[in-house]
C-alpha cells in the first residue's frame, strides 16, 4: 500500500517496549500526581516545591532505602487541564511500577475519584495534599455509595492532610452569619471541589436563616461576567460567596463585581487562596472587602516545623510560599514516616502503617488520621486582603461551630451577637 | 426595574457584541477571500493582548495622566495593530500560500496547527496563569444615577469598534483594493485574467484582518481586563459563531452576527440562568441556521452541475 | 478481504527472504498489525499496567475517528462535534449500568441499546441540517457538541453533573466462569480491556472495509464528490447523507461506551468539549481522509503524542535531571503545544492529501496536477 503502514506497525512496536523496568531493592519511588500543564500549574508547582523539601530534608534517604521522586503531570496539553485519562494513566503506572510506594496527589477531587479506585486495588498508598471534596472520604456525606465505590477492595488507602470541606462550608455561612450577613448570592464553578462547597455554604444558610437570593453555576470557561453581576446588583446582597478556584475564573469574577459597582463583601474558599488570585483580580478591587477562608494556619501564622519550613522556603525560592506549599511539605513527611513505620517496601504495609498514624508532628502541628483517612486538623482560618497580601483575620474552629449550632434554637438575631472573639491561634 | 434591568443588560449585550464582532470580521474577510476558517485568529489576539500588556508595563501607563492615557491606549491600538496584521500576513506567506491547491480541508488543520504554536508563544510570554491587564481607564458611570451603569470602559469599547466597522466598510466599497477583494472573493481565476493581484490582494485581506483583531486585543485588554494564553480559544469560537450566524464572508453579517451573540448571552444569563448561556447562544445558532442555512445575511448560492 | 498478493508466491525463492518478509508486510499491514498486537500483551509485562490501559485509550480513539472518517473521509461532510456522540454513548452505557438507576443491564445489552441510541440521535440532529451547505454544517455540529456539554453539565440529576457517573461496573460484572470473576478480572488487568477494544476496532475495521465497497460507500464517495451530479444518477442525497451521519453517530457511541466502562467512570462533561472535537478531527485529515490506515496511523500519532510520549518524555527528562530548576522553557509540556502545532503544519505543508491517503482520493489528486 505505502511505506508508511510499515511505519505504524514499528511505531505501535516500539510503544508496546518502552517502559519495564525490574524492582531495585534499594529504592523507593514516590510519585505525585498534580496538573503541571495550563492554569493551575503555578499552584501546583508550589506544591511540587514543598515535596521535594520533604525529600531533601531527609537527604534523599528513608530507612535503608533511597528515595526517588517523580513528578507526575495529570493534565495534558491539549485540555490545559487534568483529565481523567492522564490520571489514570498516572495511577495505573504508578501500580505498574514495582518500586513506588507512595502517591502523592491529587489537586482536584475529581481527579482523585479517578486514581482512587485504581490505587486501592493495588494498595498503594495515596496521599492528597489539596482534596477537599467530602465524599472521597466521608460516609454519609456525599454521594450514595461514597465513599466505598473508591474502595473496591474494601482496605482504605486513601488519605488526606488537609480538612475536608464539611467543615468549611458550614463554617464560612457561621463566619457570614457572625458579621450580620443577612442576605447572600452563591455562586460556584460547576465543578466537583467548588460546586460540593457551595451546596455545603448554601445548605448551612438557610439553616441559620441567611437569605439565599441566588444561586448559579458559572462556566469556569466564560470571559467576563458582567451580565451575572448585574444580575446580582439588582438582587442587592450583603455577601457573594463563590465556590471556585483561581483557575476557574475567581479573579475575573471579582474584577466584574468591583466594575458594576456591587458593594457586598466577597467570600472565597481556600482555591483561591494564592497570590495569584490577587493578582488577578486586581488588588484594588479586593482590598478590605474580600475574605478567604482556608483549611489550617496560613503560612505567616505557622509556628515551631511549620515556621522552619516557611523560612527555607523563602530562603531557597525568594517568595513566600503558597498556602498549599506547607501541604505539600506534610504529605511528604507523612509519606516518608509511613515507610519508616513499616520498614519495608510492602505496599499495603506502608499504606497500613500511613493510615495508622495518630500523632504526627509536623510542620501544620499536632495531628493525625482517623478512621477515614481524614486530618483530625480542625482549624479553619479567615483571611482578608489588605494591601494586595492576605491578612490573617481570624481561626474558625469547630467550637465556634458548635456554638451557633447552639444558638440555632435562640432567636437568630443572637448568633450574631455570640460573635466567638477571634480565638487565640491554637498552637 | 425590570425596564431599567433590561437595558442595563441590553447596554452590556451591546458593547461585548461590538467586540465579538469587531473579532468575527477577521473570521469573516479571510474566509470569504480563500474560503478559510481561519482557527489561528483568537490565538493570533491572544499575542496582540500580550503585546499590549508588556508596552503598557514597559512605558508606565497605567500611573501616567488622562491625556497621556488616551493618547498610550491610540498608540496601543495603532502597534498591536500593526503587529498583528504583519504576524498574520507572515503566517499567510509561509503557512498557508503553500497550499493554495490543496485539499480543502489541509489549510483548516494547518490553522489549527498555528493556534497551538500561537498559544505556546503566549504561554511562555504570559506563563501559565491568568495575568491582570492594569485598569487604565476608571470605573465611574457616565449615566446619571445608580441604576444603568456604562463607563467609561464600554464607551471605549463602541469609540473604537464603530468607527473602525464603518472604515471597514467603506473600504470595500469604495476604495480599488476593496473592488478587487471583492472580486477575488467572488472568483480569484478570473479576478487574476482582469489584472488584479491575487496575492496581493489575500495579503492585504489577512493583514486588515489581522490589524482588527490587534485592535479587538487591546480593548479586549481594557474592557475584560484579563488576559491568559488559553483566552483566545473562547473569543474565537464565539466570534467563528458569530461570523457564520451572519453570513460567512458577509462583513455586515459578522457585526450583525456579533450583535446578535453579545444579546442572546447577556438576556439568557439575565433571564435563564448563567449556566445555560453556553447551550442557549449555541442552541439559537442551530435553529436560526435551519430556517436560514445562509445566515442572517449571507448569500444565497446556486449549485450548478 | 483480497487474497495474499501474488509476489510473496512467485517461484524466484531466492528474491524472497527479508525482501519478501517485507513485501508482505506491506501488501497486509492490517494481518500483521493484528498479530502482533494480540501477541504483545503476553510478552511486554509493561501492557499489564499503565501502558496498556494507554494503549486501550488509543485503541478507542481509533473507533472514534473511524466513526468520524464515515462523515468527513467518505461522505465529505465537515463534523466539528463528533465528541458530543461520543460523551452521549457513554453517558448511555453509564446510564444504563451504573448502580445509581435501577436498570443495569449489563455491558453488553447496555452498549447495544446506547449504540442505537446514538445513532438515532444522530438522526434527530441530521434530519433538520442536511440542507446546510459545508462550513454551516460544521458550525451546527459544534454548536451541538456545545449543547451537549452544557446540558450534561447541568442536569445534575440526571448526568451528575461533574461528578459524572460512576462506578460503570466493568463488562462481565458478575459473571463467573470458573470460579473466575470476569468483572474483578476486568477491573484488575488492563489487558482484558486491551484486547476486548482490539476486538472490537478489528471489527469496526473489517465492517468499514465492507461498507467503503458497497453500494451505499459508493453512494457516500459520489455525493461527496458531486451531490447534484449524484442525484441526477438517483441517489437520494437526502437519505445518503442521513445514513452517514447515523454511522458515524453509532460507531463514536460505540467508541464512548468502550470508554466510560474502561475508565469505570464517565469522566467529566469536559472530556467530550470541542477540543476533544478537533482532536479527532486533525488525526482524520493528517492521517488521509477516508483512508483506514491513515485514520489509524493519525490517531496513533496524535493522541499517542498527548498521552503516551508526552508523559513520558516529561518524566525521562525529569530522572535525568536534566532540569533541577523546573523551568518550563527546560521541560517538555512547556513544548508540547508548539510541538504539537508544528508537526500539524508540517504534515499539511509537505502531505497536503494525509500521511497515508486513500487510493481514490490520491489517484484524483494527481490528475489535477497532471
Amino acid at each position: 500500500m505505502n511505506a508508511s503502514i510499515p511505519a505504524v506497525v514499528c511505531l505501535l512496536i516500539g510503544l508496546l517496549m518502552a517502559g519495564c523496568r525490574p524492582a531495585d531493592p534499594t529504592l523507593v519511588t514516590i510519585v505525585s500526581s498534580l496538573p503541571r500543564t495550563g492554569s493551575a500549574k503555578q499552584q501546583s508547582d508550589t506544591i511540587v516545591r514543598g515535596i521535594r523539601m520533604a525529600f531533601e530534608e531527609a537527604e534523599g534517604r528513608v530507612g535503608p532505602y533511597r528515595v526517588e521522586y517523580l513528578d507526575l503531570d495529570d493534565s495534558t496539553a491539549a485540555a490545559g487541564q487534568w483529565t481523567s485519562e492522564a490520571e489514570a494513566a498516572n495511577a495505573r503506572r504508578a501500580l505498574q511500577d514495582p518500586d513506588v510506594v507512595a502517591y502523592i496527589g491529587t489537586f482536584n477531587s475529581g481527579a482523585a475519584k479517578v486514581s482512587m479506585p485504581i490505587l486501592n486495588l493495588g494498595d498503594l498508598l495515596m496521599v492528597s495534599p489539596a482534596n477537599t471534596a467530602v465524599g472521597l472520604t466521608k460516609p454519609g456525606l456525599g454521594a450514595p455509595g461514597e465513599p466505598d465505590v473508591y474502595r473496591p477492595t474494601g482496605r482504605l488507602n486513601y488519605a488526606r492532610v488537609v480538612p475536608a470541606d464539611d467543615l468549611q462550608g458550614p463554617l464560612s455561612a457561621d463566619w457570614a452569619k457572625r458579621r450580620g450577613v443577612k442576605t447572600v448570592c452563591i455562586l460556584d464553578d460547576n465543578e466537583v471541589y467548588g460546586k460540593g462547597l457551595a451546596d455545603l455554604f448554601d445548605e448551612r444558610c438557610r439553616e441559620i436563616g441567611i437569605e439565599v437570593l441566588g444561586h448559579d453555576s458559572i462556566d469556569a470557561k466564560a470571559q467576563e461576567f458582567k451580565s451575572l453581576m448585574a444580575s446580582i446588583k439588582a438582587a442587592k446582597p450583603d455577601l457573594v460567596y463563590f465556590g471556585g478556584t483561581t483557575q476557574s475564573k475567581g479573579g475575573q469574577l471579582a474584577k466584574d463585581m468591583a466594575s458594576a459597582g456591587i458593594g457586598a463583601l466577597l467570600l472565597v474558599p481556600d482555591g483561591c487562596r494564592e497570590q495569584v488570585f490577587i493578582d488577578s483580580a486586581g488588588a484594588a478591587n479586593l482590598e478590605g472587602r474580600c475574605f478567604v477562608t482556608f483549611g489550617g494556619l496560613p503560612p505567616e501564622k505557622l509556628t515551631g516545623k511549620g515556621k522552619t519550613f516557611v523560612d527555607r522556603y523563602r530562603a531557597k525560592y525568594h517568595e513566600t510560599p503558597e498556602a498549599y506549599a506547607v501541604y505539600g511539605y506534610e504529605a511528604g513527611c507523612v509519606v516518608l514516616e509511613a515507610i519508616r513505620k513499616a520498614g519495608t517496601k510492602d505496599r499495603r504495609a506502608i499504606s497500613d502503617a500511613a493510615l495508622a498514624i495518630r500523632d504526627f508532628d509536623g510542620a501544620l502541628g499536632h495531628w493525625g488520621f482517623d478512621a477515614n483517612g481524614d486530618t483530625t486538623m480542625r482549624t479553619l482560618t479567615v483571611s482578608v486582603v489588605k494591601n494586595g497580601r492576605f491578612e490573617f483575620e481570624e481561626i474558625l474552629d469547630v467550637d465556634a461551630h458548635a456554638e451557633v449550632d447552639g444558638a440555632d434554637e435562640d432567636p437568630p438575631g443572637d448568633a450574631a451577637a455570640n460573635g466567638a472573639a477571634p480565638a487565640e491561634p491554637a498552637l | 426595574m425590570s425596564v431599567q434591568f433590561f437595558l442595563q443588560q441590553c447596554l452590556i449585550g451591546l458593547t461585548n457584541g461590538a467586540l465579538v464582532a469587531l473579532v468575527a470580521l477577521g473570521y469573516t474577510m479571510v474566509y470569504g477571500i480563500i474560503g478559510l476558517i481561519n482557527f489561528a485568529h483568537g490565538d493570533l489576539i491572544m499575542l496582540g493582548a500580550c503585546l499590549a500588556l508588556s508596552l503598557v508595563t514597559a512605558f508606565g501607563l497605567a500611573t501616567a495622566g488622562p491625556t497621556a492615557t488616551w493618547l498610550g491606549i491610540a498608540m496601543l491600538v495603532v502597534a498591536c495593530g500593526l503587529f498583528c496584521g504583519t504576524l498574520n500576513v507572515c503566517v499567510d506567506r509561509i503557512v498557508y500560500k503553500p497550499l493554495r491547491n490543496a485539499p480543502k480541508l489541509a489549510p483548516l488543520v494547518s490553522a489549527i496547527g498555528v493556534s497551538f504554536i500561537f498559544m505556546n508563544i503566549g504561554l511562555f510570554w504570559l506563563g501559565p496563569s491568568d495575568r491582570s491587564f492594569p485598569e487604565l481607564l476608571p470605573s465611574t458611570n457616565l449615566l446619571p444615577g445608580d441604576g444603568l451603569q456604562f463607563t467609561w470602559k464600554d464607551l471605549l469599547v463602541l469609540v473604537v469598534v464603530v468607527p473602525l466597522m464603518l472604515g471597514l466598510s467603506l473600504l470595500v466599497r469604495t476604495t480599488r483594493l476593496g473592488r478587487a477583494m471583492r472580486a477575488v472573493s467572488q472568483d480569484p481565476t478570473a479576478a487574476a485574467l482582469v489584472g488584479v493581484d491575487v496575492d496581493r490582494v489575500i495579503a492585504a485581506t489577512f493583514f486588515i484582518g489581522g490589524a482588527l483583531g490587534g485592535a479587538a486585543s487591546v480593548i479586549y485588554g481594557l474592557y475584560i481586563n484579563t488576559i491568559g494564553f488559553q483566552m483566545g480559544f473562547q473569543n474565537g469560537l464565539y466570534a467563528f459563531t458569530a461570523a457564520v450566524l451572519g453570513g460567512i464572508g458577509s462583513i455586515p453579517g459578522a457585526v450583525v452576527g456579533g450583535l446578535v451573540i453579545g444579546f442572546v448571552r447577556s438576556l439568557s444569563s439575565a433571564y435563564v440562568g448563567e449556566r445555560w448561556t453556553g447551550a442557549i447562544v449555541f442552541a439559537i445558532l442551530i435553529v436560526i441556521l435551519v430556517f436560514r442555512p445562509e445566515g442572517l445575511l449571507g448569500r444565497r448560492t446556486k449549485e450548478k452541475v | 478481504m483480497t487474497s495474499i498478493p501474488s509476489n510473496v508466491q512467485q517461484p524466484n525463492a531466492a528474491a524472497t527472504g527479508w525482501a519478501g518478509m517485507w513485501d508482505f508486510v506491506r501488501e497486509r499491514w492490517d494481518l500483521v498489525a493484528l498479530v502482533v498486537l494480540a501477541v504483545a500483551p503476553l510478552v511486554v509485562p509493561a501492557l499489564g499496567g499503565a501502558l496498556g490501559g494507554q494503549v486501550t485509550t488509543l485503541f478507542i480513539y481509533c473507533i472514534l475517528a473511524l466513526g468520524l472518517n464515515v462523515m468527513v473521509g467518505y461522505t465529505g461532510l465537515v463534523h466539528l462535534g463528533i465528541a458530543s456522540f461520543f460523551g452521549i454513548g457513554a453517558y448511555l452505557l453509564a446510564i444504563l449500568t451504573v448502580p445509581m438507576y435501577p436498570f443495569q443491564i449489563g455491558f453488553l445489552a447496555a452498549t447495544i441499546v446506547s449504540v442505537l441510541a446514538t445513532a438515532g440521535i444522530g438522526l434527530a440532529l441530521g434530519a433538520p441540517t442536511l440542507r446546510l451547505r459545508g462550513d454551516y454544517l460544521a458550525i451546527v455540529t459544534l454548536g451541538f457538541g456545545e449543547v451537549v456539554k452544557v446540558t450534561l453539565r447541568n442536569l445534575e440529576q440526571i448526568t451528575g453533573g461533574m461528578k459524572g457517573l460512576n462506578p460503570v461496573p466493568p463488562p462481565g460484572a458478575g459473571v463467573k466462569i470458573a470460579g473466575i470473576d470476569l468483572g474483578l478480572e476486568f477491573a484488575i488487568d488492563p489487558r482484558w480491556f486491551y484486547y476486548l477494544s482490539l476486538l472490537l476496532l478489528a471489527g469496526v475495521v473489517v465492517a468499514m472495509r465492507r461498507l467503503e465497497q458497497s453500494r451505499l460507500g459508493r453512494a457516500w464517495v459520489a455525493v461527496r464528490e458531486d451531490e447534484l451530479a449524484a442525484s441526477a444518477m438517483g441517489i437520494s442525497a437526502t437519505r445518503v447523507k442521513l445514513s452517514a451521519f447515523a454511522m458515524s453517530s453509532a460507531v463514536a457511541g460505540l467508541a464512548g461506551c468502550l470508554y466510560a466502562a474502561s475508565l469505570s467512570t464517565t469522566a467529566d462533561p469536559n472530556a467530550y468539549d470541542f477540543n476533544r472535537s478537533i482532536m479527532v478531527l486533525c488525526a482524520v485529515i493528517l492521517g488521509g481522509l477516508g483512508s483506514i490506515p491513515g485514520t489509524i496511523l493519525g490517531v496513533a500519532i496524535l493522541v499517542g503524542f498527548d498521552t503516551v510520549l508526552a508523559p513520558w518524555a516529561d518524566s525521562w527528562i525529569q530522572q535525568m535531571n536534566i532540569n533541577p530548576s523546573g523551568s518550563s522553557l527546560l521541560s517538555f509540556s512547556g513544548w508540547r503545544l508548539a510541538v504539537f502545532g508544528l508537526a500539524l503544519v508540517l504534515v499539511m505543508r509537505y502531505r497536503p492529501e494525509g500521511l497515508v491517503p486513500s487510493r481514490r482520493l490520491a489517484a484524483e489528486l494527481h490528475e489535477g496536477h497532471a
